[in-house]
Order: C-alpha cells, then sequence, then structure tokens
C-alpha cells in the first residue's frame, strides 16, 4: 500500500463505557479522498470522533504525518494537522463568518484561501453564523477546518438535509481541497456521489471494517453495497438485526 | 431615605460585580460557582493579614488579589480535569462542597463574627460630594465607576479580542472550539484565575461597610447569585442594572424601621419574585405554541 498520512491501526473506540468501534484498521492517502461508507448507527461518526479525541478510544494507534496523536488531547491534534468537520454544521452561531474562521486560525492559516475556495462566504463575511443557509454553514465548517491547516481533513455527513445542487457544489470543493495537498476522510450517506470523487473506500457494520479496496469495486453497485451496508442471508455469523427490520418493514408494507 | 438609598448604591456596585462573576463564569466555563464569594473572602483576608502585620496596603493587595486568583483556578482546574464532561448540577454541587469547605477553614484561620472582624482599609471613606443633606461618599461612586468600567471592558474584551472571541466559540460549542485548535483547558484556567482576583477586589471593596467578618463575606454569595438571576445568567447589562437595583432596594429597607431587621432576606425575595415572574412567562409562551 502507498504511504499513508493518517494511519489508525486497530483502535476501538467507546462512548462512554459502551464500545461502539471494535479494532479498525485505516489509511487514508495523501491528496487523495477516501470514503468510509456505513448504515446510520454503524459507528462512522464515533470512530471520526475518536480519531480527533472526543471520544475515548481503548485500544490501538493513531499515525499523522508519522507523529503518534493517540494520547493527545482534541486541540493538540488539530495543531499536529487534523482538521474535523463534525456532523451537524457546528458555525459558531453567535460569532460572525469571519470571526468563525478567525478563532480557528493558527500559525500561517490564511482567510484567502477559504474565501476563494467559498465566494459565498466573503460576501457574508460580517453576517452572524446562525443566519448562514445549511449549505452556507456548511461551507464554513469547511472552511474554519482550513484555517487550522490540516493535513488530514475529516468530514462528516456534510450533504445531510441538503438540496442536490448545493451537495454537487461542495462535492467538488472537496476534491479542490486535495489539489491543495489535503488529504479528506469522507463520511457520507450518498454512496454514489462519494465514490464518484473517492479513491479508496471503507464501509462499517455494527463497528467494524466489513470492506476496504477501491471505490471502483463498490461505484455503480447498490446491491452489493446493501449487502455491506446490512449484512448478507448467506452469511449468519454476521446475521444483522438491522437488515431483519428493513425486510420486516418492507413485508408490513 | 434618599440618603440611604444613595448609600445602597456602594454595596449596589458591588452586588453587580460579584453578580458578574457569576454571569461570567457561568458562561464561559459553564459552572455555578457557589464558591465564588468565599474565594475572594480568602483572598481579601490573606490582604488584611498582611497588612496587619505591617506590609503596606497595594502590595498587600496585588498579593491577595493573586491567592484569590490561585485558588480560583486551582478549583477551575479540579473541575476541568475531574468533572469536565458531567452535568452542571454535579459541577455546582462540587462548588457548593468547596464553598462548605472554605467556610470552614475560613473561619478557623480568621475567626469568627466576634473575633476575627478585621480592620480593612478604607481609602475611599472620605465625602464626595453633598446634595441638599444627603452625603454621598467617595465609595458610591468609586464602587459605580468600576461596576461600569468592568461590565464595558468586559464586553469589549469578549467582542473585540482575539482571546474573548476564543472564549465565546468555547462557551457556546466547547468540543468543537477544541476540534479547530482552541487551548479551550488552557483558556479556561485564565477565566478562573481573572475572576477569581477580581471577585478579591470586590471583596476587599466592600468588606468595610460589612464589618469585614469573614462568614457575612463568604456569604455574599446568595446575593451575587439574585443579581445573576436578574442577568438570566447571561446579560452582562442586566446583571449590572440588577446589582445596583438590589442595593438600592437594601439601602430603602434599611432606612424604614418596620423592615430593617429583615432586609437579608431580599436577595430571596428578588430570586422568588423572578422566577415566578419567568415561570408565568413560560407558561403564556407554551399556551401560545399550543395554539
Ligand atoms: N453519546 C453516545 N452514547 C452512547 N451511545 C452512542 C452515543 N452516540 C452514538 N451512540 C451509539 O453508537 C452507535 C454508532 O453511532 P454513530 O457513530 O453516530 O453512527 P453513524 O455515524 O455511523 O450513524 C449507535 O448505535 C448509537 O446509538
Ligand atoms: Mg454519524
Amino acid at each position: 500500500m502507498a504511504e499513508q498520512i493518517l494511519d489508525v491501526r486497530d483502535i476501538s473506540v467507546a462512548r462512554g463505557d459502551v464500545p461502539i468501534v471494535y479494532d479498525v484498521t485505516l489509511g487514508v492517502q495523501p491528496e487523495a479522498v477516501t470514503v468510509l461508507l456505513g448504515a446510520n448507527g454503524a459507528g462512522k461518526t464515533t470512530l471520526l470522533d475518536g480519531i480527533a479525541g472526543l471520544a475515548k478510544t481503548t485500544s490501538g494507534t493513531i499515525g499523522l504525518a508519522g507523529q503518534a496523536i493517540a494520547g493527545l488531547p482534541t486541540y493538540r491534534r488539530a495543531h499536529a494537522g487534523l482538521g474535523y468537520a463534525e456532523q451537524a454544521r457546528t458555525v459558531f452561531r453567535s460569532l460572525t463568518v469571519e470571526q468563525n474562521l478567525l478563532v480557528a486560525r493558527t500559525g500561517n492559516g490564511d482567510l484567502g484561501t477559504a474565501y476563494r475556495l467559498f465566494p459565498e462566504l466573503e460576501r457574508r463575511r460580517a453576517l452572524g453564523a446562525g443566519h448562514l443557509s445549511g449549505g452556507e454553514q456548511q461551507m464554513l465548517v469547511l472552511a474554519r477546518a482550513l484555517l487550522g491547516e490540516p493535513k488530514v481533513l475529516l468530514i462528516d455527513e456534510m450533504s445531510l438535509g441538503l438540496a442536490p445542487v448545493v451537495v454537487r457544489r461542495l462535492m467538488s470543493a472537496v476534491r479542490e481541497l486535495t489539489s491543495l495537498g489535503i488529504a479528506v476522510l469522507l463520511v457520507e450517506q450518498f454512496a454514489h456521489l462519494a465514490l464518484e470523487i473517492g479513491s479508496r473506500a471503507y464501509v462499517l457494520r455494527k463497528g467494524r471494517v466489513v470492506f476496504e479496496g477501491p471505490c471502483a469495486d463498490l461505484a455503480g453497485d447498490d446491491d452489493l453495497l446493501k449487502q455491506y451496508y446490512f449484512g448478507t442471508a448467506e452469511d449468519p455469523a454476521e446475521h444483522d438485526d438491522t437488515a431483519e427490520k428493513v425486510a420486516a418493514e418492507g413485508e408490513a408494507r | 431615605m434618599l440618603g440611604s438609598v444613595v448609600a445602597g448604591l456602594t454595596s449596589g456596585g458591588v452586588y453587580a460585580l460579584l453578580g458578574l462573576s457569576i454571569v461570567l463564569t457561568y458562561r464561559l466555563a459553564a459552572v455555578v460557582n457557589f464558591a465564588m464569594a468565599v474565594i475572594g473572602a480568602m483572598g481579601a483576608f490573606v490582604m488584611a493579614s498582611l497588612t496587619d502585620a505591617g506590609l503596606n496596603v497595594w502590595p498587600a493587595l496585588i498579593v491577595g488579589a493573586v491567592s484569590g486568583g490561585l485558588l480560583s483556578a486551582v478549583l477551575g482546574a479540579g473541575l476541568v480535569r475531574w468533572f469536565g464532561a458531567h452535568a452542571l448540577r454535579t459541577k455546582a454541587a462540587v462548588t457548593v462542597a468547596v464553598y462548605v469547605a472554605l467556610m470552614a477553614l475560613g473561619l478557623r484561620l480568621f475567626g469568627s463574627v466576634t473575633t476575627g472582624a478585621r480592620r480593612f482599609p478604607q481609602p475611599f471613606d472620605a465625602p464626595a460630594f453633598v446634595v441638599g443633606d444627603v452625603v454621598v461618599p467617595q465609595a458610591a461612586l468609586v464602587s459605580l465607576a468600576l461596576a461600569v468600567l468592568i461590565t464595558v471592558g468586559v464586553t469589549l474584551l469578549l467582542g473585540r479580542t482575539m482571546f474573548g472571541l476564543r472564549l465565546q466559540a468555547i462557551s457556546e460549542r466547547p468540543a468543537t472550539a477544541e476540534v479547530v485548535g482552541i487551548p479551550a483547558p488552557r483558556l479556561a484556567l485564565a477565566v478562573w484565575t481573572g475572576i477569581g482576583a477580581l471577585t478579591t477586589l470586590v471583596i476587599v471593596l466592600v468588606a468595610p461597610r460589612l464589618g469585614g467578618d469573614f462568614s457575612t463575606l463568604g456569604n455574599l454569595v446568595t446575593t451575587a447569585l439574585a443579581v445573576a438571576m436578574i442577568g438570566a445568567f447571561h446579560s452582562l447589562w442586566l446583571t449590572l442594572a440588577g446589582g445596583l437595583l438590589l442595593g438600592c432596594l437594601e439601602g430603602a429597607a434599611a432606612s424604614l424601621e418596620a423592615v430593617q431587621a429583615y432586609r437579608g432576606v431580599l436577595p430571596f425575595l428578588v430570586m422568588l419574585a423572578l422566577l415566578w415572574w419567568r415561570s408565568r412567562h413560560e407558561v403564556w409562551d407554551t399556551a401560545t405554541a399550543a395554539r
């Protein structure tokens, strides 16, 4: 495998004392989009929170550009080059657009780059972040992450609840990030869009990696993807009650 | 009567500042700190002990403020370290425990009402000016000016400086603030230290008027909480107004012989009135929402 800028080995992540993610090994390659897929509740957010230090990792190591970061507090991981655009558009609503960017600036982080990527934000720089539309808030969260000069950017469900045209706009922005030298780990519900711009893909089911390979292997094959999401009938050991529920609901209708 | 109200303004400025400390701790560190005033009293008594021992007032004041700041920082660090992820009420309970402990320690170290009242320096005792037959002491002006100045200063600090903007970010989304690289624990410690030092200065300012015994000063937290409630634990300007209002009410009550003995329950009455007023509005809100 090519050298990895983010090297996650055998990590397990817990929420409180409840283990959610088990022994995940995952690599993110430089200047590329790595895609992390999985059904609702598979543990994607928990895994990202574990990498960023927001949830407790109970085992394993995390290497970022050769530096071991698993023992560091969240803000030091950010300083080490880990960016994280969290789920649910976490702008600071009490601050203006520009203040959102300024509080996140470290070192030479540059507003110009952020504004070039998202001109919408420059036009609204003095507006309270709470007054932005959903799409603009998502742009602000991405732009804010850039101000920390990340080497790797984790992005969680950025398209949730947004119009398709906005989602495409965001996806092309993510692709541009890689040309700026940033590696991306992208968690996405719209699997086909993510697989279009991604190179490698991982699928998480019930907290474990059940698929790892080129995005091309999954792209365009919804049935295969569904099998990885929910488990398969031929695989009783992996029998999944989520799949069962979905099937039951289907029959009820 | 007017004279008593004006005299009440002296306390009013002080109450406003104490309320401000409570509100800031709540907004910036997400803690309702019942130990606020007793920490300030500790700092103030360190100062008084030093001046008693013959040290000049100003260095003593600095050492006292630093002590109050450090004590506050220790409490803050402990809360961040061991109770960071806990609910608001748990952290409040911890500060109640610290309040009880520091009260006991303070009384042991500095004596009780009868034995331990210290002579605090009274630099602003002279009358500033006289209106009609009302003498306005310097202390009233100083505490008023200080209250306004600090409210303005804190507002500017929060809205205009990088330090303040980052504090706002932490207060709104603590986890996200760290995600974007803001060193939240370090900034929280700075906040605790600053507020501890400020509270010490405020207690020093009010101590001579209140007789300078440890438990009276430590118990000022009830008044501070009432004032913070007027500010809804958020608005700095409402907190300032609330402090002044409570001071004037207290002054007025002191001048009416019939209620004089009961003026200690004023903060309680204010809290009760606010709770009733706000709950009334909530009921009204849900009624309209249901429509
Ligand atoms: N704070 C929490 N405490 C306990 N369990 C949680 C918490 N957050 C999420 N979970 C559980 O962890 C599992 C994975 O959640 P999550 O990581 O959000 O999944 P995804 O992002 O893939 O939808 C779910 O079963 C969810 O119920
Ligand atoms: Mg999620």
